[in-house]
């Protein structure tokens, strides 16, 4: 049983892996381990978030363009860095933001095996590929580009920004296995999306055609959901403070609705060996107000507006070539506006790690503290992804996790993936008496100038956390 | 090892602090962003016409009928991109002639109150023993000149038929386009 539960783990593991905040996973003394992982090994019998301080997190990252390629204050022309690097970008190349604020958090053990955690966070993340075709043509024309086509498809971007209220439940199956799982309820207060766009525009050259051109716009479909957009658009003159109320206002249950999942679990395969994997946010928006979807679809070609030399007399109106042109134009590429409601998946998020532990650790114990095989150091690797809409993203990662005494811990990190192949990260967390803080920044290598990085990622807090 | 514990904890501390509080953006200038602007060069097909002696024939008296013209309306010339954002233009026009005759090509570039803001004028060469002959046009409009282009909103196309003695058979093609250069 346990080795199918771990088998189950590791291929949705294998296939859904990730997370964006690496260095708080699987550190069993801090509660936002639960957050990644229900199912972590924990070490602490109770906890009470610093409302709004308990967890800040911010990411960000662009696997293409960094600052400087566009802003370089090196006597080039902006422009130029501007078009280079847009050549250089292709349409896997992605925008990232996440960001999570804890609004409240508090957990407590139910007794030697249950813990029970719970608390409201809000999230922001937003994603977008590169759209490289429609941003060249917008850019270059298509004067370069003749029998090239741009492919409306380069068009795929989600953003989202909402309340998750959640209850969890972490529970030591026995001396190995622990399991979890956390119930979450999602608020949307803002989103909009536009995944599985078609349509190509080309302009070719015909030698033995009519004209020198044949422009053709084939197979369009685009599609761009927003839910919460609306009602900002129709209040005219509204301030920042009054759209960020408003805003706020829908953030309690008063948006679009949702319900998601979090599952995890850790094994301990040998006393040193432990394996953890989780699955974060099976689940979906459901978006019913305030909705409004924006399509654009169609096909059609021209090769130029052609007279025909009509007899008229001085007095006539010559005949109106535009005004059909226009006509034929709008028959066949066609946009319209609905309010259909539409249904979100969250990006589902996917871990797995392993660890190796060395250097026993004599500290104080607790007889509601049942985690077993405690070492100063654990050695581990780590895979992580994201499911994107053109598919998953992944990430892995190295780490040294060192708990200096029962008060202090660091977790070095190494990670390597598609922003960056010198992705160093540290952790560094410490408690007085009840009171602790933790600070984790990702991509330290670049933060002596952040113009020149492609990502980094902060993670900071603090919070009450029990032990007896 | 407590030392090198204790140098590791700071290290990590300062690390934190001036990679978290410090991080900086150096060797850029973000007010470039002022210069930054869209230059997209466009190819866009304008008019075309297929035309043979029929289109030159009186339908009143069945004789030749040495001058025609029509007369379309260009309306996204008049649009907001083509007002404020565009540089330069330069028109293509290309006529295939298989008559036996020049004919005088007229393009004529009018704003809505039929005021004349510029023109093409050049001569199609005639066909040879009924064989297409080509004539080509260019026509660049400088930025210099460019509120001609914008003031424009109507393009008329003329024909004169040349005097001659061959018979007058044949077809005339019409194909034009122009390279519209902007800067947003």
């Amino acid at each position: 049983m346990m080795w199918r539960l771990i088998g189950l783990f590791l291929v949705i593991s294998g296939t859904v892996v990730g997370q964006n905040k690496p260095l708080l996973f699987n550190v069993d003394d801090l509660p936002q381990t639960l957050m990644s992982n229900p199912g972590a090994q924990i070490n602490f019998t109770g906890h009470l978030g610093i409302p709004f301080f308990s967890q800040i997190h911010l990411s960000a990252g662009s696997t293409g363009a960094d600052l400087y390629d566009v802003f370089a204050n090196d006597g080039t022309n902006i422009n130029t860095r501007i078009q280079e690097a847009m050549r250089n970008m292709d349409s896997r190349d992605y925008f990232s933001v996440n960001q999570q604020l804890e609004i409240f958090s508090m957990g407590w053990k139910l007794d030697g095996k249950n813990y029970l955690s719970t608390g409201i966070y809000q999230e922001l993340d937003v994603f977008s590929y590169f759209p490289k075709d429609p941003a060249i043509l917008a850019n270059e024309g298509n004067n370069d580009y003749l029998n090239e086509p741009f492919d409306f498809s380069d068009v795929s971007f989600t953003g989202e920004i909402m309340t998750v209220y959640h209850l969890g439940i972490n529970h030591k199956f026995d001396n190995r296995l622990t399991v979890g799982a956390r119930a979450k309820f999602y608020s949307s207060i803002f989103n909009a999306e536009s995944t599985g766009n078609t349509g190509k525009f080309t302009t070719y050259t015909t030698p033995e055609g009519r004209n020198v051109y044949n422009h053709e716009v084939v197979d369009m479909n685009i599609l761009i959901n927003t839910a919460g957009f609306a009602p900002l658009k129709e209040e005219e003159g509204m301030t920042v403070d009054q759209a960020t109320a408003e805003l706020l206002s829908r953030s309690f249950f008063g948006g679009n609705v949702g319900f998601g999942l979090d599952l995890g679990l850790s094994y301990i395969l040998h006393e040193q060996f432990i394996l953890s994997g989780s699955v974060q946010d099976l689940g979906a928006v459901f978006h019913r107000d305030e909705v409004e979807n924006y399509r654009y679809f169609g096909a059609y070609e021209t090769s130029g507006i052609e007279p025909l030399f009509p007899e008229l007399d001085a007095n006539d109106e010559a005949l109106p070539y535009w005004d059909d042109f226009e006509d034929e134009v709008d028959r066949n590429l066609r946009d319209e506006t609905t309010n259909e409601s539409y249904t979100t998946w969250r990006p589902i998020k996917a871990n797995f790690a392993m660890e190796y532990g060395f250097g026993p650790a004599f500290l104080p114990c607790h007889y509601l503290s049942v985690k077993k095989g405690r070492y100063m150091n654990l050695l581990g690797i780590q895979l992580r992804g994201v499911k994107r809409p053109k598919g998953f993203v992944y990430s892995f990662t190295t780490y040294w996790d060192r708990k200096i005494n029962n008060n202090q811990r660091f977790k070095v990190s190494y990670s390597l993936d598609d922003y960056s192949l010198t992705n160093i990260g540290l952790m560094y967390t410490r408690t007085f008496n009840k009171f602790n803080v933790y600070l984790a920044a990702n991509n330290l290598l670049a933060f002596p100038n952040l113009a020149k990085a492609h990502s980094a990622s902060l993670q900071l807090g603090m919070q009450l956390i029990f032990n007896d | 090892m407590k030392l090198l514990l204790k140098f590791l904890l700071r290290s990590i501390g300062v690390m934190l602090i001036t990679g978290g509080l410090c991080g900086c953006v150096k060797d850029v200038d973000l007010d470039q962003r002022e210069e930054i602007s869209l230059s997209p060069d466009v190819q866009i097909d304008l008019l075309i016409y297929d035309i043979d002696q029929s289109q030159f024939k009186d339908p009143s008296t069945g004789n030749l009928k040495t001058h025609i013209s029509d007369t379309v309306r260009l309306e996204f010339l008049d649009d907001d991109y083509i007002q404020e954002d565009l540089t330069t233009v330069e028109f293509y026009f290309r006529h295939i002639n298989t008559f036996p005759r020049e004919i005088e090509s007229k393009i004529r570039f009018l704003s809505d109150g039929n005021r004349e803001q510029f023109a093409v004028n050049y001569t199609i060469k005639p066909g040879v023993d009924g064989n297409p002959v080509t004539t080509e046009q260019f026509e660049f409009i400088e930025e210099d000149r460019i509120h001609l282009v914008r003031r424009t909103i109507k393009m008329v196309v003329e024909l004169e038929v040349q005097p001659g003695s061959a018979k007058f058979e044949g077809e005339l093609d019409f194909a034009s386009k122009g390279l519209f250069s902007f800067e947003f």
